[in-house]
């Protein structure tokens, strides 16, 4: 052993020749003419010349504000409910209502379950009620206004899974029903693609864009009563999307799908879907048109 | 270990599945202790400069969960099977509503003719009333379907329509005898809304002009 | 040739070190491709995780989730929901409707019954009757008449508006919902005092 160590110490000036760019990146090695005294009698350097670490003190002008968010643990089945409260500091918090989650997820409180993914408001996953309205948290900036306390829910008068987290379960089952794909019996002329008029693909613009984040769907009075008949805004939106698409060819059957008194008449022209959707589209209109075109045709 | 816990868990929430005791007791429970998990708590500890997690409170549903109680979440088929279509049924679709908006477009100038033009005939003022009767019984008909879906409630949508039904026939024949007996709606409403205008005793002479039918013997 | 043996132990304390310190990058950097044969001789290579796994067929996990979606509570709705002029427009049309509709129901009904029961509901009875009302009897009524009644009117115009596919951009909305308020509250204000 005491060998082993002489031995060492004699290689010790040859080390930095053999050692390899393995052992140079995980030894916290301390050259030679290093500045630092390493001696082990070493005196401490004086307080005065190092800097405290100091407890965290509140910042002066830091913006605290509150946030109300929705908790329900399905881990605690027969529980209710329940709001709870948390402060942040927007000095310290990025400016969307996702950032905030986020970081009370990261720094405050882990068991705070919601989805998210993009953060750029083309996935959908955040969609929940913020301030009484339903949006995507990551296309929400935190209103800087501090005395005015957020409250967060998830979508409204859907089945909560845990905290924000709803079960769309149905709604996604609305949409494969109203058959989401290009429907053709005749093949395109060419044998290639199925052309479309710049005029014709216009018609599609306000259509494709949505995500089905369900933020319309949630925000509708109909929807919230009749969710298991009425297709709702997002699901009528797309069912138009095809409708409009001059490519496709089962348009009498798309129609008839919806000819009955629950799947689009539960549509009352409340108008909530337009006036909520994150994407700025017209869930509205597209419903108006349906109507039109199976009243007069 | 976590997955064990898990694991009862679920067995636990399978158990309690059992007891639909929760789902409908609408009355908050009283004095529920404030639940902070250990985790929530010992974060604290480490990251103090947050007073985070200062008030945990029950949410309080609002009166109208009893009014329409949505019921446990009930999905029919896997997550892959499409929801169910219902039946082509336009005399319930897009006729009804095409009716109703030509009900309700028709109804505009008959609204508007009683003030134009002072006063109606017979026909018109039959006509806007029993407009407006199937305005409304389509109306209320609407508020059924939206208020008492048919799968929750059977029994109730069947009785509530049927009701509505009679009553609507009720109405109808209690208008038709009031236009054949009386001096018309639109007539009646005026005579109502100036009644007394200036002086009391306006109504008390027109009392005193009636008929022994009732009907007015000089209507103005 | 000793250089050799010292430097091949340097490297196996590091990598013993490593393992201890962070086993989980260790395993994950291209570094462990270089000790790994000391890791292995180490029994450094195995991750233990303390797990116990039950068996659910996929019928048993489809119960599971369908017992959990029972206790599922609904999220909040019309209580949170902020208060916009779309649908707070939307539900007092539907009031006001029921309103005017219930009042012409009862009339139609009791008028028909009237004879059975004895009551006066002639027009020229109940405008007698209504004459004799105190005069603010007489504006409360009749503005809980004209009020519902404008309101409905020209909100129903706007919906057949909409129902054409025009006018139907949020701007718009809340434009002609604001215009229907002001317009049917003078309206109403106008008619009372006819």
């Amino acid at each position: 052993m005491a060998a082993l160590r002489t031995a060492s110490r004699l290689v010790a000036p040859t080390r930095s020749a053999l050692r390899s760019s393995f052992a140079a990146r995980s030894y916290a090695t301390v050259t030679e003419n290093s500045a630092f005294d390493t001696s082990a009698s070493r005196p401490p350097v004086s307080p005065s010349k190092t800097s405290t670490v100091q407890e965290p003190k509140p910042d002066k002008d830091a913006k605290i504000k509150t946030f109300h968010i929705y908790r329900w643990n399905p881990d605690e089945p027969t529980s209710k409910p329940r709001m709870q409260s948390y402060t942040l500091d927007l000095n310290k918090t990025g400016p969307m209502m996702l950032d905030a989650l986020i970081r009370i997820k990261n720094e405050v409180d882990p068991t705070l379950t919601f989805r998210r993914s993009c953060r750029e408001g083309i996935c959908g996953s955040c969609a929940m009620n913020i301030d009484g309205v339903n949006t995507l948290a990551c296309l929400c900036k935190i209103p800087t206004d501090t005395a005015k306390e957020s409250r967060i829910y998830p979508l409204p008068h859907t089945y909560v899974v845990k905290d924000l987290v709803p079960d769309l379960t149905h709604f996604y089952k609305q949409y494969k029903s109203i058959k989401p794909f290009l429907q053709r019996d005749t093949k395109s002329p060419d044998g290639k693609e199925f052309r479309q008029s710049p005029a014709d693909r216009k018609k599609l613009d306000g259509l494709y864009e949505c995500i089905l984040c369900a933020c319309c769907s949630t925000s509708c009075p109909s929807y919230w009563w009749n969710s298991e008949e009425y297709l709702g805004p997002a699901i009528l939106l797309q069912s138009y999307r095809w409708l409009a698409d001059s490519r496709d060819e089962r348009k009498a059957e798309r129609k008839e799908a919806l000819d009955n008194s629950m799947s689009l008449y539960r549509c009352h022209t409340i108008l909530n879907c337009s006036r909520t959707c994150p994407k700025g589209l017209n869930p509205a209109k597209a419903i108006a048109e349906i109507k039109k075109s199976l009243s007069f045709a | 270990m976590a997955a064990a816990s898990r694991a009862s868990l679920l067995r636990q929430t399978q158990f309690l599945a059992s007891s639909p005791t929760r789902l409908f007791s609408s009355t908050t429970q009283p004095l529920r202790l404030l639940r902070t998990t250990p985790s929530i708590s010992s974060r604290l500890l480490l990251a103090p400069k947050w007073s985070a997690v200062s008030r945990a409170a029950p949410f309080s549903t609002t009166s109208q969960r009893n009014l329409l109680p949505p019921g446990p979440q009930v999905i029919e088929g896997t997550v892959n099977d499409p929801a169910a279509v219902p039946k082509v049924d336009p005399l319930h679709g897009s006729y009804h509503w095409t009716f109703e908006r030509l009900l309700s477009v028709g109804l505009i100038p008959l609204t508007i003719a009683p003030f134009a033009a002072g006063s109606v005939n017979p026909a018109l003022d039959a006509a806007l009333i029993f407009s407006l009767i199937v305005h409304s019984h389509m109306g209320f008909q609407s508020m059924i379907t939206d208020y008492i879906p048919r799968h929750k409630f059977p029994t109730m949508r069947k009785a509530f329509s049927w009701l509505l039904n009679v009553a609507t026939v009720v109405v109808a024949i209690g208008f038709y005898e009031f236009e054949t007996n009386d001096v018309g709606v639109t007539e009646a409403i005026k005579r109502i809304w100036h009644a007394g205008e200036n002086d009391a005793t306006i109504g008390k002479t027109d009392l005193s002009s009636l008929g022994h039918d009732g009907k007015l013997k000089n209507l103005k | 040739m000793a250089a050799n043996v010292f430097s091949r132990r340097a490297l196996q304390a590091t990598s013993r070190r490593l393992v201890a310190a962070n086993p989980s990058t260790f395993s994950k950097t291209p570094l462990s491709r270089l000790p790994a044969p000391a890791a292995v001789a180490m029994g450094q290579h195995i991750q233990n995780r303390q797990a116990a796994t039950t068996q659910v067929s996929q019928s048993g996990a489809q119960d599971i989730l369908a017992a959990q979606r029972r206790h599922r509570p609904v999220s909040p709705h019309l209580a949170i929901y902020k208060p916009q002029v779309t649908w707070y427009l939307s539900a007092l049309n539907r009031i006001t409707g029921a309103t005017l509709s219930g009042g012409i129901y009862v009339f139609g009904a009791a008028y028909l019954a009237a004879p059975l029961f004895g009551w006066h509901l002639e027009s020229a009875s109940l405008a007698a009757s209504f004459a004799t009302l105190p005069i603010l009897a007489k504006v409360a009524l009749k503005s809980l008449v004209a009020l519902p009644f404008t309101f409905h009117s020209f909100n129903g115009l706007r919906h057949l508006v909409w129902d054409t596919g025009s006018s139907i951009t949020n701007k718009q909305v809340i434009v002609t919902g604001w215009s229907v308020v002001g317009l049917s509250v003078v309206s109403a204000l106008a008619l009372t005092f006819l």
